[in-house]
């Protein structure tokens, strides 16, 4: 009962958690660079900024396509938050990227083409790996649901730590956060398949990348089990391996992400499955 | 308004060369750069017109770069302030009068507010962002547009050709 007032609270606060996240790493990010950073708020106060601005929009699919990718993204968290099928979860999430590389190709700027192409590579690098990741939990707990990965005594990074090594490979790819940003890329295609928002058609895109914190960083703390405070510790480790990979690194092309992640994190997560198959651990 | 105070706490800055020799440019760079970290104003270097605030243009505005001067400010929503960076753009600067340039950005579009220097200094351009986001603030969602593509349009074929109305001005 108490459970599910505290997952009823997560899915409704998503965005403000997300965000407060993306204010919290502006200012690590910024911090790391000595500089003073904007303050912890700030998205917030875009997000309010961006409501007053005049509404353009491109046409009505574009901008239907994109609240569509911010509602079918946060389906996708709640179902994750609620403990529903892991495959489900990571389908749902395609869907939701699929809906705004629909809108990319669906305008005429070349540069929102280009993201549109830059993001469709991005899933095929990291999709496969998320997947093996489900069947490994599969193989351990019986079940895709991920509340059975929730509910484990012993926390499943002890199970399958090379699944974990395997995830924070990709995630860079998952936040478009630098080495892997090259479907966002703002100095070479200015955003990408977010080129053409504006205004509050562009809020739901803004805040959907909120929602994509709350994603991931989930998917890190599930590695945790039961034990809540250990899943906090990862968090935050995995916050802070990212921020500093995003700022001391240059992007790469998008054969060097895909070499890296069927060479490297795909492996990885296939021996992982090969040991949970084998209980090796 | 109540989310009127909001437009100055997120002024995403979008910054356009028309035809300026870099100096200006390197100078709006520094301002980004942890030295002044002007994104502690909440500020970003957007890049794309359709999310931008305000528009820091720098340079003379030479013949080619004026169609694409009037496009940028044409995809930014309202409401949005633009600021004049340098000389060049204030006035034309040493390139007044010359056959390749326009004497200053206003001759294009409405201009709010005019920063000088050759090259204007970082502080300088802090200054005038700060006295943007006081006009940011007041200003409404109204269409602005540019007085010279509007005045007098030009049709051909029964069509509004917008790049023949700047080339002939």
């Amino acid at each position: 009962m108490n459970n599910s007032i505290i997952q009823i609270l997560l899915i409704v606060l998503a965005p403000v958690l997300g965000g407060l996240i993306y204010g919290i790493e502006r200012k690590v990010k910024a911090r790391m660079q000595r500089r003073i950073g904007p303050p912890v708020l700030q998205p917030f106060y875009d997000f309010l900024k961006l409501m007053d601005k005049r509404k353009m929009m491109v046409h009505s699919t574009h901008a239907f396509l994109g609240i569509l990718h911010f509602v079918s993204l946060w389906f996708a968290l709640a179902v994750l938050i609620m403990g529903g099928d892991f495959i489900l979860i990571i389908f749902l999430h395609l869907l939701a990227t699929a809906l705004l590389i629909l809108a990319g190709f669906s305008t005429r700027s070349i540069f929102s083409h280009l993201g549109a192409n830059r993001s469709a590579i991005s899933v095929l690098a990291y999709e496969p790996v998320l997947v093996i990741i489900a069947v490994s939990a599969y193989m351990l707990t019986g079940s895709f649901n991920v509340s059975e990965i929730y509910a484990s005594t012993t926390p499943v990074i002890l199970k399958m730590p090379l699944a974990f090594v395997a995830l924070l490979a990709i995630l860079p790819i998952k936040l478009k956060k630098s080495p892997f940003d090259i479907s966002e890329a703002h100095q070479e295609v200015v955003g990408g398949v977010e080129l053409e928002y504006s205004g509050i058609f562009y809020e739901a895109v803004y805040t959907s990348k909120w929602l994509d914190y709350m994603f991931c960083y989930l998917l890190v703390f599930m590695f945790a089990g039961n034990n809540w405070l250990l899943g906090l510790g990862l968090v935050a480790l995995t916050f802070i391996y990212i921020n500093a990979l995003d700022n001391s690194t240059a992007r790469v092309n998008y054969k060097q992400m895909l070499r890296f992640s069927f060479w490297v994190a795909l492996p990885m997560a296939f021996l992982n499955l090969l040991m949970t198959m084998f209980h090796l651990l | 308004m109540a989310l009127n105070k909001f437009r100055t706490k997120s002024p995403w800055i979008l910054h356009y060369n028309a035809g300026s020799c870099n100096g200006c440019d390197i100078e709006i760079l520094a301002c980004l750069a942890p030295k002044y970290d002007i994104e502690r104003f909440g500020m970003i270097n957007t890049g794309n017109p359709k999310q931008s605030d305000i528009m820091l243009v720098t340079g003379p505005v030479t013949k080619r770069s004026r169609e694409r001067l009037v496009d940028i400010y044409s995809q930014m929503p309202e409401p949005k302030v633009v600021i004049a960076c340098g000389s060049c753009g204030c006035s034309g600067g040493v390139f007044r009068g010359m056959y390749n340039c326009e004497g200053g950005i206003d001759q294009y579009i409405p201009v709010d507010v005019y920063v000088p220097g050759c090259g204007c200094r970082p502080e300088q351009i802090i200054a005038g962002v700060v006295e943007a986001l006081a006009i940011l603030e007041k200003k409404t969602k109204e269409m602005e547009e540019s007085g010279k593509l509007h005045n007098d349009p030009i049709e051909q074929d029964g069509q509004l050709n917008r790049r023949n109305v700047a080339a002939i001005i």
